[in-house]
């Protein structure tokens, strides 16, 4: 009757390729297709990077490499998971052996634009054999598909690796941590190396050079009998990997993904017995408790704010400490933005409750506050009680209730303003931290809070500058008319197109004849915008605000900030332009998708 | 105010369009007061659109539809507390257990506390939902789900009673539960809309049946009109025009 036979290991790999490809060909419509050009140029802007550093500063290749890898680690964990265009759910009934579904998937993995760009950036390898003559080209190229499929191999396993243990609040968090201070390395890293004897110590050229991503460069040169180890000591890695990663998704496809936590052991708290917005923020504080992405992202914020300011102790500057807290609420108040987008369809149920939509808006509003506000008081106390900064204390104090209102109130307002539509909690696959959001959309909005949150505060920041004691009465009189002010425009607006966000998060948005969207931006505009996304902030903050504060309070170490290393008189004027550049690049990253997205 | 001689639901020539889809289109309907009312039609025909549209989820492009004659889309808050309303695949707050979910609803529309206890214990206990105390709604298999939101649409006893698909997915004991209760609530005078694919069990329930397909009302009216001498079916495959496949071809499973 039926013939039983899968085809061989070269087959079905064909098969996933062709798969894979037909997959992204029928999803390349509208805003992803110019995503994924955006995404593919900039990709190959850093490529041809990496091989101009092969070719001039060959001392740093090992460094470049391991950025890329780090790439490979932490974009699944940043984005929730990473894209799986090829779940292994649906190739769970198919009759082979888990190991032969794997290696199919992997080739499945590799038809895709990323390991393409990665590639070429990979080829800086033989350009780099090239000066240890032809040998060191041919171990440069072997090297570079050796060094490919391993980057490819640990992103996947760290992928299964969260989709499978991603299960318990602890995990969560971990998670979420791992991801905050990866963040806060990447902003502030340099410091602690610089602490440590810079670049130019031993133990970092040896660290680079130990990452699966040095064993290239590691391998051309070395003398041919050690080249040879080092390349099967990685191909041998990469079975490793693959062995591990076939467990992994074998027990991944049978075990089933959990989308929340059980309240508590025994009978869960009873609900208070009141009505209106604190029975809201009551249910609120349940799913804040009980959901993993809540968690791991309250997880990320909290661990970036203790993280970043600590990294700059080793330099002897004290001066990031006591806003540990102001940081955490931004961070938490960026990683909040998309609240009603997170729920899903739930709206739906506070939109057929009459006169609801008020109580829904202050509720959220009321729980995030006391989640995220006793963490960030604490934090602000005990950071400038350890900093010895007397001078920070009318900052802190000014600050802290204008970001808290500010947070709580901006929060709402773009949840209800700019949502992004994800997939609903109970629809979503095996990866408990993704919410099926384009992650592209949620990024910008999160940007768009750390910049819309620290403006709200800045007349504060002025008040302080004139009377140190002012600051802290205007700091209070923000934050409660942020809060109450945008709130109310967020409740405005949801009774008025709660059915319009509703509709939106079922059926996506809807395509309008006529209305331009950020697909028609020119593909220049488009790399510009995502540039711009990820630069602006090196001239705004470590260019802009770090050396203006430092001037500020007269710290003279110069560090790497340009402005420092000025003569005196150029460097007010650099400070400013560097800050003006930033909100400059932000302003155009910003304005310019926005002003084709809004509704004409 | 609205009175009982009003029709429970009316709508007057509703239209929704999905980019060039016209999903409904002119879509007139009339539901007696105190009738329990099937709503059939094939797959995407309209029924769930035209559903949303009546209850205030979805906003239409064109037409009214007042439930006992207030006006969903300009007396909203007045129109949603006459109506429980389930829709199909929408989210919960998932996050919850099925108790916390009711009683969240019910202390924000203003029901007393104790009153809220006392019909949540008694819904889950009916529904047989009681047992999975601390499981959130989000690990709630399919059935559940749709138990979960009868009991929301029933919490604050509506007038209408408006129910996208109840039986989907439901095990036969509970679905003969659910029966029950709908019954005994159109027999006190409350009136019920359901959609359904089951034309067996909309005969079997209904009084009332209105056939949509393809966005437009094929019949409507009282049970024994729309499907004359025959059964409900056959006067279904006749409306709709469906030709019944599945006699060619697939020779490889049958050989």
């Amino acid at each position: 009757m039926a013939h039983l036979l899968t085809p061989g290991p070269a087959a079905l790999a064909k098969l996933m390729i062709r798969m894979r490809l037909t997959l992204m060909r029928n999803s390349l419509g509208g805003d992803d297709a110019a995503n994924l050009y955006t995404g593919v140029s900039v990709g190959l802007i850093l490529a041809a990077g990496t091989i101009a550093v092969a070719v001039l500063w060959p001392a740093y290749l090992p460094l470049a490499l391991a950025a890329w890898l780090s790439g490979w680690i932490f974009g699944p964990i940043l984005i929730g998971g990473g894209n799986e265009t090829l779940r292994p759910e649906y190739f769970a009934m198919l009759p082979a052996t888990p190991r032969r579904t794997a290696a199919a998937l992997l080739a499945g993995a590799f038809a895709g634009p990323a390991p393409a760009v990665n590639l070429i950036a990979l080829l800086s390898l033989p350009v780099y054999g090239w000066r240890h003559g032809p040998a060191g080209v041919l171990i440069g190229l072997v090297a570079a598909v050796i060094t490919l499929i391993t980057m490819v191999m640990i992103s996947r396993v760290v992928v299964a690796l969260i989709g499978l243990f991603v299960r318990s609040r602890a995990t969560a968090a971990s998670v979420g941590v791992v991801a905050g201070t990866a963040i806060a390395l990447c902003s502030n890293g340099w410091a602690p190396v610089a602490a440590l004897g810079g670049d130019t110590a031993a133990w970092s050229h040896h660290l680079v050079r130990a990452l699966p991503s040095g064993w290239g460069v590691a391998a051309i040169e070395a003398p041919w009998p050690l080249a040879l180890a080092i390349l099967a000591a990685n191909a041998g890695l990469i079975a490793l990997l693959l062995a591990s990663w076939a467990t992994l998704l074998s027990r991944r496809v049978v075990s089933a993904a959990r989308g929340g936590v059980p309240p508590r052991r025994g009978a869960p708290r009873p609900f208070p017995t009141t009505g209106g917005a604190r029975v809201s923020a009551a249910k609120e504080l349940r799913a804040w408790w009980r959901d993993l992405v809540r968690i791991q992202l309250l997880g990320t914020a909290f661990s970036f704010a203790l993280v970043f300011p600590f990294l700059l102790v080793p330099l002897d500057a004290w001066v990031v400490v006591p806003f540990t807290g102001l940081i955490a609420i931004v961070m938490a108040a960026a990683s909040s933005a998309n609240l009603y987008g997170a729920d899903g369809t739930a709206l739906w149920l506070t939109l057929m409750t009459p006169g609801a939509e008020r109580a829904d808006v202050r509720g959220r509003q009321l729980a995030w506050f006391l989640i995220v506000g006793p963490a960030a008081i604490a934090l602000s106390l005990a950071g400038t009680l350890i900093s010895g900064e007397p001078w920070a204390w009318p900052w802190v104090l000014g600050l802290l209730p204008a970001l808290l209102g500010g947070g709580a109130g901006i929060i709402v307002l773009l949840a209800v303003t700019s949502l992004v539509p994800g997939t609903d909690p109970h629809k979503r696959g095996g990866n408990p931290l993704s919410t099926g959001a384009d992650e592209t959309a949620e990024t910008s909005l999160a940007w768009l809070v750390l910049i819309a949150l620290p403006s709200i505060a800045l007349p504060t920041a002025g008040a302080i500058l004139l009377n140190p004691w002012a600051g802290v009465a205007s700091g209070v009189l923000t934050g409660a008319l942020s809060a109450w002010g945008l709130g109310r425009i967020a409740y405005r607006r949801l009774e008025n197109h709660g059915t319009e966000l509703l509709n939106l998060m079922k059926h996506g948005p809807a395509p309008q004849a006529g209305k331009p969207t950020t697909a028609d931006l020119p593909v220049v505009h488009r790399i510009g915008v995502t540039v711009c996304y990820l630069t602006a902030w090196l001239p705004l903050f470590p260019q802009g605000v770090v050396p203006m504060v430092m001037k500020i309070f007269g710290i003279a170490d110069p560090g790497w900030f340009l402005a420092l290393h000025l003569p005196p008189i150029w460097q007010w004027p650099t400070i400013i332009f560097m800050i003006a550049l930033g909100l400059l690049m932000y302003g155009y990253a910003i304005l310019i998708p926005m002003r084709l997205n809004s509704p004409s | 105010m609205p009175t009982h001689r009003e029709p429970a639901l009316r709508t007057v020539g509703l239209r929704k369009a999905f980019g060039d889809h016209e999903a409904v289109d002119d879509i007139h309907l009339t539901v007696p007061a105190g009738s329990f009312y099937g709503l059939v039609g094939p797959n995407g025909a309209g029924k769930t659109t035209t559903l949303a549209m009546a209850v205030g989820l979805l906003r239409p492009d064109a037409g009214t539809a007042e439930i006992f004659g207030v006006d969903v889309w300009r007396d909203t808050v007045q129109a949603k507390g006459l109506i429980g309303v389930l829709p199909d695949g929408n989210a919960m707050p998932e996050r919850l257990t099925g108790r916390e979910v009711l009683t969240y609803l019910g202390l924000l529309r203003g029901i007393p506390h104790d009153t809220v206890a006392e019909r949540t214990d008694e819904l889950l206990q009916v529904l047989e939902l009681d047992t999975a105390e601390r499981t959130l709604v989000i690990e709630y298999s399919t059935g559940m789900r749709k138990k979960i939101g009868l009991a929301v649409a029933l919490l604050h006893a509506p007038r209408l009673l408006v129910l996208d698909e109840p039986f989907e997915a439901v095990d036969p004991v509970s679905a003969a539960t659910i029966r029950t209760i709908l019954r005994r609530f159109v027999g006190s005078g409350g009136s019920v809309i359901i959609s359904s694919h089951v034309m067996a069990l909309v005969e079997q329930l209904c009084d009332h049946v209105g056939v949509i397909s393809d966005g437009r009302v094929m019949a409507a009216g009282p049970l024994a009109d729309v499907r004359g001498a025959g059964t409900l079916e056959d006067a279904f495959v006749d409306l709709v025009g469906a030709r019944t496949g599945g006699t060619e071809g697939l020779a490889w499973l049958t050989s």
